[in-house]
């Protein structure tokens, strides 16, 4: 099951989007070698995000960064495990990222695409701040982005592709499916001990999405979109129905 | 009296009509005149046409095209000598101007008609159910448009067939007043004058607000003036609140205006009797 595409009519040219998918392509490509182990092995550990170096003392646990554990909180954002990985990710951006940033404008949807996966990094820290697994991937701020998305147009139709077909859900309907690829099939940490699915990372991130939007969203932006929240929205032009609004 | 009917002729109007067309106005309306005359000389007489019996010209109407619409026109000073009224020649010359409109592809022509009276009597009257009667529907009444008891009323014409459904993608640019001004031709008559802006801003607004519009409306009456009169394209939603709230009523909307689907939207505000 894959969302080919939603029903939601694209506004303006998402840039925001777009550049932050060509900010993980470049990395993956000049960071991350396309995936080839030695630099893909070298990329997670010093771009990921590891739990346990942000409070050791250097007491000779670290794995292979040499300085700037901080900076992984970011940068890991941008470096993913696999192939799937990253196309999936990049996927999910592009299918849903457009309408994201219609409801708040570019400048406004690139900051909360950062807090999305900064949040995702911080619930995925609580949850083991001790780890020493390198922590990659986009998932936590796309989480965010499909935390918003639900929260902003719950009922608007996601084109499904289920083996050969085409089947139109809701989105608050893509919730559990979201959930269940995240669960599943994402592989958003790797590290000498394995790799598996940050679930606490996806959790937060889709927490944060769904609260930031609330802040983040223009209602001006909003007004009149077929597809806002749960019910259809009054035309802007009624209220000159009523007789006292008129001359 | 039928022999006027085939022995006059529309021609094009030239600078050198200018006197005798300027008279013709004047015999009905003084201010008209002068208001033809300032705009001949202003913007010249391209697009009007009189309607002459060999030298004597006796009747003038024309077109001008409305700026950024696509091929809509307002129907200029049509007049005709008081002392030919009655005989069809008014229709002889209409019919003639809006031809020439359809054969250079015009969509739309609108009028404006004062129902200014004088003695008791409906002076554009006449005109009035001439248009009516070239297919010239009312779109727009705006009532103490000129002056207290004296409204507009604006008519619309399909010079070509307009489609009824078509919509137009809605539009929320950011819009500023940057003016206000009181409307030429009317006594105690405001309006303000807007722009886009380019950008929101970070957490900026893109539509005018009831304070903005509240700053327009109380310097509208430091100036004495009685009523408001603003329009703005049909697509733009973001502006229905903001009018609402501050007391702006709807007047009525010039359907396909500016182009096919897209209409101006006409509101007023009563400033009499309030503050």
């Amino acid at each position: 099951m894959i969302p080919i595409r939603d029903d939601n009519p694209q506004v303006a040219t998402p840039i925001a989007t777009y550049t932050l998918i060509g900010l993980n392509v470049l990395a993956w490509v000049l960071l991350q070698g396309f995936g080839n182990e030695s630099a893909l092995n070298a990329s997670v550990c010093n771009y990921g995000l590891i739990p346990g170096d942000l409070f050791s003392d250097g007491n000779g646990q670290r794995v292979c960064r040499a300085s700037g554990e901080w900076s992984g909180l970011v940068s890991s954002m941008f470096m993913h495990g696999s192939w799937m990985h990253i196309i999936g990710n990049m996927w999910f951006l592009w299918v849903f990222g457009d309408n994201i940033e219609d409801s708040m404008g570019t400048a406004r949807f690139f900051i909360f695409y950062i807090l999305s996966g900064l949040a995702a990094a911080a619930a995925q820290i609580l949850s083991d701040p001790s780890s020493m697994i390198p922590m990659v991937g986009a998932s936590g701020a796309i989480g965010g982005v499909m935390g918003a998305y639900i929260i902003l147009y719950p009922k608007v139709k996601v084109h499904m592709l289920i083996f050969i077909m085409i089947v139109r859900i809701p989105a608050i309907a893509m919730l559990g499916y979201w959930v269940g690829v995240q669960v599943l099939g994402g592989i958003s940490s790797i590290g000498a001990t394995g790799g598996g699915t940050a679930f606490w990372a996806h959790v937060g991130g889709f927490a944060a999405g769904a609260l930031l939007v609330l802040i983040f969203k223009d209602e001006e932006m909003l007004v009149n979109h077929p597809y806002y929240g749960w019910n259809q929205k009054a035309d802007p032009l009624d209220i000159w129905q009523d007789p006292k609004n008129r001359q | 009296m039928t022999d006027l009917l085939e022995s006059t002729q529309v021609r094009a109007m030239y600078m050198s009509d200018t006197a005798s067309v300027i008279e013709i106005i004047s015999d009905h309306d003084d201010d008209d005149g002068e208001a033809a005359e300032a705009e001949f000389q202003d913007e010249g007489v391209e697009g009007h046409f009189v309607l002459v019996d060999g030298d004597d010209v006796l009747g003038i109407s024309g077109y001008r095209e409305i700026e950024n619409c696509d091929a809509t026109y307002y129907l200029s000073w049509t007049y005709l000598d008081e002392d030919y009224q009655g005989k069809g020649l008014g229709k002889k010359l209409l019919a003639d101007v809006l031809d020439r409109l359809r054969k250079q592809d015009a969509r739309k022509i609108f009028v404006k008609v004062s129902d200014y009276e004088e003695d008791g009597k409906n002076v554009y009257a006449a005109a009035l159910s001439m248009y009516k009667s070239f297919g010239f529907e009312v779109e727009v009444v705006g009532q103490d448009f000129y002056d207290d008891g004296e409204s507009q009323t604006i008519l619309g014409l399909e010079l070509t067939p307009q489609s009824e459904d078509l919509s137009v993608a809605d539009e929320k640019p950011v819009i500023r007043f940057n003016g206000l001004f009181e409307i030429a031709e009317t006594d105690g008559a405001y309006t303000f004058a807007w722009i886009v802006e380019k950008s929101a801003g970070f957490f900026g607004k893109r539509s005018f607000t009831p304070e903005d519009l509240e700053l327009g409306i109380s310097s509208v009456k430091e100036q004495g003036g009685r009523k408001i009169f603003l329009t703005f394209p049909s697509n733009l939603v973001l502006i229905h609140r903001p009018l609402q709230a501050v007391g702006f009523k709807y007047v009525g909307q010039l359907k396909d205006y500016y182009e096919e689907g897209l209409h101006e939207l006409h509101f007023s505000h009563d400033l009499e009797g309030i503050g």
